[in-house]
């Protein structure tokens, strides 16, 4: 089971509501780009027969549907959205009890996450869904492999790798390591839209709003743009001996040199 | 309840690293007069914790020194905070700092914050300062009133100035007697370390970093004798780690490191969102590279539009004789 997440485009201009969440809304929505690293992982553990289905599992407003389809038009069988007008503003925690309900639910050998999303950059999900479902924990993998009752993912260390093993049902999240995202054919396109997604509700997964305290146990009190730096000195059509003289006084004016 | 404020120490190599230390200077400083500043400490070399005292720590509770992934000491971790009830939990930004925090959340029930690029206390209540959106919004959060102390807070880079000149020692306990449970099942099976020492870019405060325009393998050889002349490290971008010139750990970026060097010197790097997301908050950025219209030359302090296999090797030489005058 992929857990996606559908996050405006890196090119796309962000705007926050006037109660200071992101304006999902008027954004270019995309899937996550990490995740397209989990549905590629996912697909070729298909492929090479070591798992039998693919799902996935998202949750967001109705129109996180489309990034579903968009990652059963790459492959896949069956997808969950999990929506309701409470999750709005949801965050790690409140994000990570519905994925872990929705889980306990779908009950996958191999939860399988992005390192990171775009927007909120935590990388806290995967940790925080193993530890609210009491199943280990395998991150950062630039490899996943499932062999019998085991998941292995290979893992970068301070100088090298290490393999890391734990005995199934985990939570893994994978690194852009794993192989470059497939594209979607015309013909997985046209699949897609047979592959059956159902919607779930918080309710469908025995939440209340009272049980995630609203949405979310942070609030945002503020948002503005970031400082503006000032601009950009260019060094252009000099001779590199020039070049570098530039260079040398602008590194001893800031006392670097 | 207390004013206390905890932070994961990590250590590596028998020693704490550097996150460590700013994170024992960031928790003495948000701890003030009234609060005990206590260490979570982990990885190899953490049954040595008491020398976090120099750094701001008063009291350090050691989770395990070993080299198993952080996120196997959960239950021994959440044991600790649960008897400390700090304020506050600040986390390194790294893999096992973010794990360990992220199963804190998830057992405990915690509110998160970041990574975040400030944090402080005001009238009692935890305020972090984060870029979000790929660095076009700054966002100030808070716990809301039904949340439970502690806020758990990933905190990036040289976010905060290490202590100086500081002494004493950490009292050391052990971590609470916990049941590792289901989360303590990952273990190392295999363990390859690298035939070369590679440089941990977070502890460099200059970064020389190589990207496509590199071209090779040999092409970092003048980056490395530029990195050297400036005391400084070689990093990359995704580019030069994914064609195989570099190892992966010198990545810089969005998949890599997040760095905060006094001085990032980008060669032949294009500067694209995921590579700035991971150095945008350096002092001080010289970019070199052969396209005048790079993305990098919007954003850096000084852009040098030329040949990098020309201007390195001469500025190289430069420096070495400035500095030797």
């Amino acid at each position: 089971m992929v857990c996606i997440k559908q996050v405006p485009a890196t090119t796309a201009e962000k705007r926050y509501t006037a109660d200071l969440r992101l304006d999902r809304a008027a954004a270019e929505a995309v899937i996550n780009p990490l995740d397209e690293y989990a549905i590629e992982q996912a697909l070729r553990l298909q492929e090479s027969g070591a798992v039998e289905s693919v799902g996935y599992l998202s949750m967001g407003p109705d129109q996180a549907g489309e990034a579903l389809r968009r990652a059963l038009a790459m492959g896949g069988d069956d997808a969950t959205l999990v929506t309701d007008p409470v999750l709005a503003g949801a965050d790690a925690w409140a994000t990570a009890r519905v994925l872990a309900a929705a889980l306990d639910k779908l009950a996958p050998d191999v939860a399988l996450m992005g390192m990171a999303s775009d927007d909120a950059r935590g990388s806290l999900v995967p940790g925080a869904v193993a530890a609210l479902r009491g199943v280990p924990l395998l991150s950062y993998g630039s490899e996943l492999h499932i062999e019998g009752a085991s998941a292995r993912v290979r893992r970068l260390t301070a100088d090298g790798y290490d393999i890391i093993e734990a005995p199934l049902p985990v939570v893994a999240s994978v690194t852009d390591q794993v192989g470059e995202p497939r594209y979607a054919s015309l013909k997985g396109i046209m699949a897609a839209k047979r592959k059956p997604m159902e919607t779930w509700s918080l309710a469908d997964i025995g939440l209340s709003a009272d049980d995630l305290h609203g949405s979310a146990l942070t609030r945002v009190v503020e948002a503005r743009k970031p400082e503006v730096k000032p601009p950009t000195e260019r060094v252009e059509g000099v001779g590199a001996d020039e070049a570098v003289t530039r260079i040398a006084d602008w590194l001893a004016q800031r006392k670097l040199i | 309840m207390s004013n206390d404020i905890a932070f994961l120490a990590e250590f590596s190599d028998g020693a704490p690293t550097r996150s460590a230390q700013e994170l024992a200077a960031g928790a003495a400083e948000l701890a003030g007069a009234g609060g005990g500043v206590v260490a979570l400490a982990y990885g190899p070399g953490a049954g040595g914790a008491a020398v976090l005292g120099a750094a701001g720590a008063s009291r350090a509770i050691v989770l395990g020194d070993d080299t198993s992934p952080a996120v196997v000491h959960a239950a021994a971790a959440a044991a600790a905070v649960r008897e400390v009830k700090p304020l506050a939990l600040l986390a390194p930004a790294t893999p096992n700092g973010r794990d360990l925090a992220a199963v804190l959340v998830g057992l405990l029930g915690l509110p998160a914050f970041g990574p975040v690029r400030a944090v402080r206390i005001e009238g009692g209540r935890v305020r972090t300062e984060q870029a979000t959106l790929q660095g076009t919004v700054i966002t100030v959060s808070e716990p809301t009133d039904e949340a439970q102390q502690p806020a758990i807070v990933l905190v990036l880079p040289s976010t905060f100035t290490l202590l100086e000149g500081g002494s004493g020692s950490a009292a050391v306990a052990e971590a609470p007697a916990a049941d590792a449970g289901p989360l303590g099942a990952a273990r190392v099976v295999e363990s390859h370390p690298a035939e070369a020492a590679v440089a941990n870019l977070e502890e460099a405060s200059v970064i020389i970093a190589g990207g496509r325009g590199v071209g090779s393998a040999d092409g970092f050889a003048p980056l490395h004798e530029l990195a050297e002349a400036l005391g400084g490290a070689v990093g990359a971008s995704r580019a030069a780690a994914d064609a195989g010139w570099v190892p992966y750990q010198l990545q810089i970026g969005q998949t890599g490191k997040v760095v905060k060097p006094a001085l990032y010197v980008g060669c032949g790097i294009s500067g694209a969102i995921q590579h700035r997301v991971g150095m945008q908050t350096a002092e001080n950025v010289l970019a070199i590279n052969k396209d005048p219209d790079a993305p990098i030359g919007e954003f850096a302090d000084l852009f040098v539009v030329g040949d990098l296999f020309t201007i390195v090797p001469k500025l190289t030489a430069e420096i070495r004789r400035r500095k030797g005058r």
